[in-house]
């Protein structure tokens, strides 16, 4: 069983593994610490698809939670680490033959979460690591025992406590005004009032004008209100300013949130400044968000790449009458609002909107895109048309606007259908039509990586609409 | 000096010579020093009309002048009064130290009182504000000040820790907002409420605007905040609703746009001790009526209510008070603050209003603006709701929350009264200075 499943994902852990040198969406803003597995991604860490032989063990939380699981069989004395016993063990006198180790070939072991409700709990997504189960048990069902002082945050495990409490206070917060805070919460309040936030709206209301598209639900309702929660909103801002590292929400949750008309709600915001298309803006901001309190500063770096594959040029074979707001905004009109760049301030997103929507697509980049990520593999998609076409043209169109986000975290999250059949979105409608698409969309997580993506298929998506 | 302060500088020599001709020669200021006038019983803070300098004598002055002054107005002694309110005059100023700006504005109160002109020129106060009044400046002012002092934060760390604690599992969100906050306690708990799940409730805000001065900002305010929530991804809907020109306990449930399904919450900061002493029974049952979840309730910790019929014991505790809040601002700010200005500008209304401005004649603009202590308004709730602790999360919260400010600031935990908790207080310098409270029906 576990064979077969891992044979399948091994096909798809080859076409991602390009993943692995894209920056993991978890470095870039959305504060991930850098050496976390990806969820769901398999890859450069111990999981069962990196052992199809593995050995799966399901441990009781008891003796998960067992601090000493190496018992000597002499004493009956118990150790933490396998080397403290084996040390132990010298004391004993042990004859020649009984000092020996079992022979026997230790066999890889994974772990799955005893928890039955966690996604870790298939022998699919086990985990390798007896110590990364552990924690991870903590963290997710356990009870958190450690708080912050300075700003009363709770965690499970304490090794993330301490990691917390060196950081805590000394993280800075920049609001696009350029005003800088040490205080998260006078940096929440005052972003709520910046005047950064009010020119957004006021370009987005002058794009809301010009959108005749709209595909599903009516542009005026969507524009200012929210109707309709999509149960993963929020992370935008929100975790933007979080340290959390849920970042990431699972993916699976509705899928019907990107089909929910009323869910495009906010994300027409971020139609904004079509009007910018100065290229080099990308890297400041890209260096401004990163600043927003996330915790991989490096990270930008390996955002620059990818940046420039997608080329925020300054469109030349652009259709000058395809105007970006109109566009960008029947998007977001069918965005599921939810992981809006959780790691992306909302002026940050309009700015690259603007750029993306002004820039010119790169047909081979889209191929190299596509491709890395391993799009070729597509034997996961099915469709489902009509409804989603029409959504997932727009989604597409957002998700350029996000950039890999979804792609991201499509990877991050439950099925890596899901990943394809989000990226897939974000084709130009015509190969959209030789792959099949999951209706089932996972990752709404955006990433900046993404961004990039949004001016090479949004202008296509644009001429095939019409 | 504002046109007004010199109006009323000038009306005051002009009053005080014609009133007491007999004392002329003891009231202008070109011949006599105060040193020389011997008519009166003169306390030896006289001695050094300079003010501000060192020494046993000049500490306090201020409130020792102000004391004898309300004392001799209530009495009637009219040459005193002249005298002091002279001497006030000369030493008091709006840019010097605590001391001269107490008596700067103190002094304002006082001679209104003397002249029984406290209605004009509140009135007059409130215009020229309103006049310079506008959201940018509204914004500077309150966002700086809560980013010196915890005196504002604390109330809304408490009331948003005891809302969120009390809409647990709700998705349906309710608040009926009526506050002098200017909204700023609503973006942490957006931010709190996009976050803290993976189901993010529906917020819908009821804003009763009570000062007439907040509504032009409040239209702004409406905007940023209905941006800023969906910035947050959370469903989101202001409505305004004017308190200002009715009796605030009049408003409907239907004004109020409570609707069924609805988790209701009913956040007052700052705004009870705004409306009249004899409403506010009514006030309270309102909320009542409206069957909230939760109630918080932020007040400074003053009393200008039971003594409101006695001058010069309501004159001592203003004095208290605003004391404190003076000595807080000059600590918290820079010296050369703006923002501390206007903040104490707005003082003097306060001053004015409570002190020599009738109730009776019903100002009706919402701002009676008589504070009481935290007993006495868990007296009042408790006729309708029953205290709920903070969690020893909040408090947390709001103990991580001072630290973020300099030091002097603490918890104060209010057990005099019974051995039960009464709300959480905010201590300045170990004085209690703002009282937070959670009820609930």
């Amino acid at each position: 069983m576990i064979d077969k499943l891992v044979t399948e994902e091994n096909i798809t852990s080859n076409g991602f593994s390009n993943t692995n040198n894209l920056p993991p969406a978890s470095s870039f803003p959305p504060p991930i610490k850098k050496k976390r597995n990806l969820p769901g991604t398999p890859g450069m860490y111990h999981t069962s698809n990196s052992y199809p032989e593995a050995e799966v063990i399901a441990l009781s939380p008891k003796t998960l939670m067992a601090t000493n699981r190496f018992m000597c069989e002499i004493c009956g004395k118990g150790f933490q680490r396998d080397q403290n016993l084996q040390l132990h063990r010298r004391g004993h006198n042990l004859p020649w033959k009984l000092k020996q180790r079992t022979s026997k070939e230790v066999r890889k072991r994974v772990y799955v979460c005893p928890e039955k409700s966690c996604v870790h709990n298939h022998p699919s997504r086990a985990l390798g690591d007896l110590t990364g189960i552990k924690k991870h048990f903590c963290r997710k069902h356990g009870e958190k025992k450690w708080k912050c002082a300075k700003c009363s945050k709770c965690y499970a495990v304490q090794s993330d406590w301490k990691a917390h409490s060196k950081t805590c206070g000394t993280r800075e917060y920049k609001c696009d005004c350029g005003t800088i805070f040490s205080r998260r919460d006078s940096f929440i309040t005052h972003r709520a009032f910046c005047d950064a936030l009010a020119e957004e709206t006021a370009r987005v209301t002058a794009a809301s004008h010009f959108n005749n598209v709209t595909p599903s639900g009516s542009v005026g309702n969507i524009n200012y209100h929210f109707v309709g929660p999509p149960v993963l909103a929020g992370p935008t801002m929100a975790h933007h300013f979080s340290n959390s590292s849920s970042i990431f929400k699972p993916i699976l949750t509705n899928p019907e949130n990107h089909l929910d008309p009323t869910q495009q709600d906010g994300l027409s915001l971020w139609t904004s400044s079509n009007n910018n298309s100065n290229g080099n803006v990308n890297n400041n901001e890209l260096r401004d968000l990163h600043q927003l309190g996330h915790q991989n500063h490096p990270s930008h770096s390996e955002y620059q790449p990818n940046w420039g594959v997608f080329g925020v040029k300054n469109t030349s074979d652009h259709d000058p009458n395809v105007s970006a707001p109109p566009s960008l905004l029947s998007t977001l009109n069918n965005l599921p609002q939810t992981h809006a760049s959780a790691s992306m301030s909302a002026t940050a997103l309009l700015q690259k909107a603007a750029q993306m929507g002004s820039t010119s697509s790169a047909t081979t980049n889209h191929t190299s895109f596509l491709g890395s990520f391993g799009v070729n593999s597509s034997n996961n998609y099915n469709i489902t048309t009509d409804t989603v076409a029409t959504h997932v043209q727009d989604e597409n169109k957002f998700c350029g606007l996000y950039g890999t986000s979804p792609m991201m975290n499509s990877y991050r999250g439950s099925e890596l259908e899901n990943d394809f059949s989000s990226l897939d979105e974000m084709y130009p409608p015509s190969k959209r039509r030789h792959i099949h698409v999951e209706e089932h969309h996972g990752g709404q997580t955006r990433d900046f990586l993404g961004v990039g993506i949004q001016p090479i298929s949004h202008p296509r998506i644009r001429f095939d609409h019409v | 000096m504002t046109s007004v302060d010199s109006l009323y500088n000038n009306t005051l020599f002009i009053f005080f010579t014609q009133k007491s001709s007999m004392e002329r020669t003891h009231l202008s200021p070109y011949t006599n020093h105060p040193q020389t006038t011997t008519k009166q019983p003169i306390s030896h803070t006289y001695s050094d009309p300079g003010g501000g300098e060192a020494g046993p004598d000049n500490d306090k002055w201020a409130s020792k002048l102000l004391l004898e002054c309300a004392q001799s107005i209530s009495y009637k002694d009219y040459g005193k009064i002249n005298h002091l309110l002279w001497m006030l005059n000369e030493l008091s100023s709006p840019y010097g130290d605590c001391d001269q700006k107490l008596a700067y504005y103190f002094l304002q109160a006082l001679f209104c009182k003397a002249t029984e002109s406290g209605n004009r020129c509140y009135k007059s106060l409130i215009s020229v504000a309103d006049k310079s009044h506008c959201f940018d400046s509204a914004r500077k002012l309150i966002l700086k000040f809560q980013e010196v002092s915890p005196w504002t934060t604390f109330g809304h760390v408490a009331s948003n820790g005891a809302i969120l604690e009390a809409f647990d599992g709700e998705n349906k969100l309710h608040i009926i907002d009526i506050s002098n906050t200017l909204c700023t306690q609503w973006p942490t708990l957006l931010e709190a409420l996009a976050t803290r799940s993976d189901d993010t409730p529906s917020l819908k805000l009821t804003v009763v605007v009570t000062s007439t001065m907040a509504r032009s900002v409040m239209k702004e305010i409406t905007q940023r905040m209905e941006k800023f929530a969906r910035l947050m991804g959370v469903p989101f809907e202001l409505n305004l609703i004017n308190g200002s020109n009715k009796r605030l306990w009049q408003l409907t449930k239907e004004e109020l746009n409570v609707q069924e399904g609805e988790a209701i919450a009913v956040n007052c900061i700052g705004a009870l001790r705004r409306v009249e002493v004899e409403d506010r029974g009514d006030v309270i049952r309102l909320f009542s009526s409206l069957n909230p979840r939760i109630v918080t309730v932020v007040e400074e910790e003053a009393d200008f209510t039971s003594s409101r019929f006695d001058f010069v014991k309501c004159f001592e505790e203003c004095l208290r008070y605003y004391t404190l809040y003076f000595e807080m601002l000059e600590e918290s700010f820079t010296p050369t603050s703006n923002e501390r200005l206007m903040l104490e500008r707005e003082c003097s209304r306060s001053i004015v209003r409570v002190l020599t401005c009738d109730d009776e004649q019903n100002i009706d603009s919402g701002d009676c603006e008589r504070r009481e202590k935290g007993n006495q308004w868990c007296e009042r709730l408790k006729e309708h709701f029953s205290l709920v602790g903070f969690s020893d999360d909040v408090v947390d919260d709001v103990k991580a929350l001072l630290k973020r400010y300099r030091t002097g600031w603490s918890l104060a935990h209010d057990r005099t009264n019974s051995n039960e908790d009464s709300g959480m207080m905010l201590a300045w310098k170990d004085e209690p200075v703002v009282w937070a409270s959670a009820w609930k029906p």
